[in-house]
């Protein structure tokens, strides 16, 4: 009977070992992920990110990110795309005289297309942005280069990857308690 | 707030605070309180040790992003924080990379099979 029950405690501790062993490792893959991005840039204001905490069962706490949406989130891209073609279409009407414009009209013509379009649709860039949390990229201007662009991409790769981590942390120090207070209940006989 | 969720708070040198700002974390509350501390050379250990225990006690924080370097300034302060709420992550800077045997929670977990664990 008594013997039983170590062998029970002991599948026990071998199961909560194991958990804790694949926790562990997730933590450091997830690690490695997150150091190789920051590492990388190593290089009026609202949160648009948030965390929630909840606490799931055996008293682990679980983070997630959660993006605060407002009615238009910016797209990052879509907004200085569209200010080259138009101002090209601007700058050549006024450019060519009005006789030697032949062959240029086709180019100016072309041009003109999406203009015409643009005239039809609601301006791209005049369109301030809606949003009452502008996104940060606008601190450095409209035409910001593009690694700044990647470099937010990245850490918002990391904004994530920290509440997965965070998670896993949690999760790691909660099952080393239960491991401890499991062989403090039933320590396992010596061999 | 409450509906919100937490913030993500972060005490760094100056290009991890960018970044992290950049990604949207960043905050000033009603009280123009930032959620973020850009540590410089002039910085003191003693307004970075407040700092990261003003952010322990805000119960607006969920998670609290520190280069590893600093908390190196701090790990007292650190290691004595054994919450889950808000949970601390220490992460690489640029001049100062990730060493894992420094890291609070890896050194309690490999605690864990030291010997006197299985006594």
């Amino acid at each position: 009977m008594g013997l039983s029950k170590t062998k029970e405690a002991s599948l026990l501790i071998d199961e909560q070992l194991l958990q804790y062993m694949d926790q562990l490792e997730l933590l450091q893959e997830k690690r490695a992920t997150l150091n190789a991005l920051i590492e990388q840039y190593a290089s009026e204001m609202e949160p648009q990110i948030c965390v929630q905490a909840r606490t799931v069962e055996n008293d682990a706490v679980e983070f997630c990110t959660e993006r605060i949406t407002v009615k238009n989130p910016v797209q990052n891209t879509a907004p200085v795309e569209d200010i080259g073609p138009k101002e090209e279409g601007v700058r050549r009407r006024i450019k060519p005289s009005k006789d030697t414009s032949g062959p240029e009209e086709c180019v100016g013509g072309s041009t003109e297309k999406p203009s015409l379009n643009g005239a039809t649709e609601p301006p791209s860039v005049s369109q301030s942005d809606p949003s009452p949390h502008p996104d940060p990229l606008r601190w450095f201007g409209i035409l910001v280069p593009q690694t700044l662009r990647q470099a937010q991409s990245s850490f918002r790769q990391v904004i994530e990857l920290s509440a997965e981590m965070a998670t896993l942390q949690a999760a790691v120090l909660n099952t080393r308690e239960q491991l401890k207070h499991c062989m403090k209940l039933c320590p396992l006989e010596e061999h | 707030m409450a509906g919100r969720g937490k913030l993500i708070a972060v005490i760094g040198d100056e290009d991890t605070c960018t970044g992290f700002l950049l990604g949207g974390i960043g905050e000033l509350n009603k009280n123009r309180k930032p959620n973020f501390l850009v540590v410089e050379k002039d910085t003191s250990v003693t307004e970075i040790e407040e700092t990261f225990k003003s952010f322990l006690v805000r119960n607006d924080i969920g998670i609290i992003l520190i280069n590893q370097y600093i908390a190196e300034m701090i790990r007292h302060a650190i290691d004595g924080h054994m919450e889950s709420i808000p949970a601390v992550l220490e992460i690489p800077s640029k001049e100062h990379p990730y060493d894992a045997s420094k890291d609070s929670i890896l050194r309690r977990a490999k605690g864990m099979f030291s010997a006197e664990d299985f006594r």
